[in-house]
């Protein structure tokens, strides 16, 4: 049980760090890029290229892939993401679709669809652990990834909070026309906000490739994840993502603990789903004055049908 | 004067649409079978594989065995008495099965093959097989344990076949419980097995066919349960495995989850106690071990087919070595078993067109190779054995990877086990597993 529960928590912080791009790009540029999986993919491989055709030490190609990621995500915002999002709301879904398969069929074209990993290129590091007790022991790895997206969450958050920049996208996510007018540029922020977001993908596609295998056609996977740690933890918010991403980790390893090992995905979905109805019947009762109006409303009409459910019965009775 | 350019542009333009794609296709005629001017002279065949897409590790052998088909069959195939050549035409699954039988159908009704060929996964091979079956169109598959192809499109136990024109050879689940009582002999452990297999269809269908033989051999399963593939922490199996003491451990997982179970296993402290470590699906490809570096040296497995076979190839007129060494020469990646299982679907399949003796003639064809018993590549087929009708089985050999003596490649493959597969020599003793070989 403490087992499942630190695996978990361990767990989380990958699919925190998994999640922070979704979460930024949605909370400041307002659209749900469905082509998020497979950038964290394409992260992944960059550091693979980096490693075995230029022979670099894993973690520098890492430091070195982070900055091609944030120039291509400056990239697809300017001349990709803007271009759509001015034709409505649709059209950005389908053009990360398409985003996506363009990506999954360009990797298999340039890398081959053979499934590759980091993790023999950092040695023991992706399966040594530190016991802790005979029952329990915590993998290195997964330790180092958690300790990685704290960082790079209080990084992000201490930017947000303190900067220019971060005051120019908390300005341009609450209002954009306002911020505007008060001598913002909307777009450079946008193109700033999917920079940085790209950037934290590839670094978790990087962390990815090190504890698991990857193909070409990997994304998708990873973008369901990453969106249900978005919407557990509160869209836009970072420490709620960081939240989010645990509270999908730990009750996946519960499920498979407490219920039966086929419970791991079904209990993340589950809870996914149940976040998801919490929050769309808290919308509802904060229209209707709150929750205590809203339960009594719903329990009138449900008292206010059984009345009638009883007439019918006596009248078929008599 | 600027409407004449107009048009006149046009018209060029749809004369070299019509010029360049005319021009495709009498290449293609002239590159095959300029010799044989008559039609009724070309054999058709259709190869449908995932070309591309995640299962595309399978075809990786194709285009070098293909140009040695055509270097073997460069004067085409004399079949009593009349010359004929013979026309590939391949079809790329994209690893779907809706686009696979789409593929299929494109094949048979567009290009108007008399053989369908194809192989690799149920994914692949049913719904090919489905499409064949429904148009009349002879076709012969490989790679997908028999059972899956058999009663994974609707035959029944004790019923007659219902498929008059598809035809499948593989091993199936009873060569693993042959396999691995023979194999798991060779280490000496306490007989407790920890299974891990997903709730798909071959990990059910191993739970209800494999289980029990090897019970009845006198080894304690320890079935984790049924998990959804992508699963992405274990710690409840492996605890469970720990617990339970199992020094062998066996797994028929979707390949990509694998190593993630075994570097958990690693850190949790199972994969240091384990003595055997046998998987099935997962470990075929030598890329696989590749990225699981020093934890892969020792991993156990099931192969249909290997380089030290001792079987030729008519098909391409080579030996097994000749294979996997050619294979490495031209693709520059090292040699992995659908290789030779590739090689063998051509042999069985030329085979079937010399012994029909009326190759174009789709009945004479079927007939051929529901008789059909010829040396392949993986070794000797036979489809009047069963063991259902439609029917034949390959063996497999019991092999482990292990940290190999000298380049190129990081990995060997041992032969370890023949019970299933007594022709081929075994090369190695198998050892215990120990993480780092």
């Amino acid at each position: 049980m403490l087992d499942a529960i630190i695996q978990g928590l361990l767990l989380g912080g990958y699919y925190a760090m998994l999640a922070a791009g979704l979460s930024l790009l949605f909370g400041v540029a307002k659209f749900i890029n469905l082509a998020h999986g497979d950038l964290a993919i394409l992260g992944a491989y960059l550091v693979l290229f980096g490693v075995k055709v230029l022979g670099l030490s894993p973690w520098l190609s890492v430091l070195l892939s982070l900055p091609i990621m944030g120039i291509l995500g400056w990239l697809l915002q300017k001349y990709l993401f803007t271009r759509t999002q001015a034709a409505g709301f649709l059209l950005p879904l389908l053009v990360t679709f398409g985003l996506g398969a363009v990506l999954q069929n360009g990797l298999y074209g340039v890398f081959g669809s053979d499934t590759r990993s980091l993790a023999n290129y950092i040695g023991d590091l992706s399966w040594d652990s530190w016991q802790l007790t005979d029952q329990i022991s915590v993998g290195k790895l997964p330790v180092i990834t958690f300790a990685c997206a704290i960082l790079v969450l209080a990084g992000l958050q201490l930017m947000l909070s303190f900067t220019r920049l971060g005051r120019a996208i908390r300005a341009t996510a609450s209002d954009p026309e306002a911020a505007e007018l008060n001598g913002i540029n909307a777009n450079a922020v946008h193109c700033s906000v999917s920079a940085i977001a790209v950037m934290v993908t590839g670094l978790a596609g990087a962390f990815l490739a090190m504890r698991a295998q990857i193909t070409p056609y990997d994304g998708p996977v990873q973008l369901i994840f990453a969106f249900e740690a978005v919407v557990i933890g509160g869209i836009g918010s970072l420490w709620g993502t960081l939240i989010g991403g645990i509270v999908l980790g730990i009750s996946q390893s519960l499920g498979a603990t407490l219920i039966s090992a086929q419970w791991f995905q079904l209990t993340g979905h589950l809870v996914f789903l149940a976040v998801l109805t919490a929050r769309f019947y808290s919308a509802i009762a904060h229209q209707r004055g709150g929750w205590r109006m809203f339960l009594k409303q719903s329990y009138f009409s449900i008292t206010g049908s059984l009345p009638s459910k009883v007439t019918k019965t006596k009248i078929k009775n008599g | 004067m600027s409407k004449n350019t107009l048009i006149r542009s046009s018209v060029s333009r749809r004369q070299f649409i019509k010029g360049a794609s005319g021009g495709i296709v009498s290449l293609g005629l002239l590159g095959s079978s300029s010799l044989f001017a008559n039609p009724d002279n070309v054999i058709r065949i259709g190869y449908v594989m995932p070309r591309s897409g995640p299962l595309s590790s399978f075809s990786q052998g194709d285009d070098f065995l293909l140009k040695q088909v055509h270097k073997q069959l460069a004067n085409g195939l004399n079949i009593n008495g009349v010359q004929y050549a013979l026309e590939f035409f391949l079809g790329d699954t994209q690893s779907s099965t809706i686009r696979a039988s789409q593929v299929a159908s494109d094949l048979i009704n567009g290009k108007n093959i008399d053989l369908m060929l194809t192989s690799s996964t149920p994914e692949t091979v049913n719904p090919v097989a489905d499409a064949c079956e429904a148009a009349g169109v002879p076709c012969l598959s490989t790679t997908a344990p028999w059972e899956s192809f058999y009663y994974g499109r609707g035959a029944k136990p004790g019923q007659p076949s219902p498929f008059k024109w598809t035809y499948h050879f593989c091993f199936g689940v009873a060569d693993f419980a042959k396999l691995y009582i023979d194999q798991w002999s060779k280490v000496k452990t306490n007989n407790r097995v920890g299974m891990l297999l997903p709730n798909d269809a071959d990990g059910n269908s191993i739970r209800h066919l494999l289980i029990p033989d090897l019970e009845k051999a006198g080894y304690t399963v320890i079935d984790a349960g049924p998990y959804e593939d992508g699963a992405s922490d274990f710690s409840q199996q492996i605890n469970l495995f720990k617990k339970e003491n199992c020094e062998i451990f066996n797994t028929f997982p979707f390949p990509p989850d694998f190593p993630v179970f075994w570097r958990q296993a690693a850190q949790k402290g199972y994969a240091q106690r384990v003595k055997i470590s046998q998987l099935a699906k997962a470990g075929l490809f030598p890329a696989e071990l590749n990225s699981l570096g020093r934890l892969g040296y020792g991993l156990a497995a099931g192969a249909y087919w290997h380089k030290d076979f001792p079987f030729a190839s008519g098909s391409t007129g080579l030996s097994s070595q000749q294979i996997a060494s050619g294979f490495e020469k031209s693709t520059g990646k090292q040699w992995d078993q659908q290789v030779g299982a590739t090689a063998s679907l051509f042999d069985a399949a030329i085979e079937a067109l010399i012994q029909s003796n009326a190759p174009k003639d789709k009945v004479a064809l079927v007939m051929a190779i529901t008789k059909l018993r010829t040396e392949t590549a993986v070794g000797i087929i036979d489809f009047t054995k069963g063991p259902v009708p439609n029917c034949a089985t390959t063996g497999l050999v019991g092999v482990q990877w292990v940290k190999a003596q000298q380049g190129p490649w990081e990995f060997a493959l041992n032969i370890v086990s023949n019970a299933d597969h007594p022709l081929v020599k075994v090369t190695n003793t198998m050892t215990p597993y120990r993480i780092g070989g």
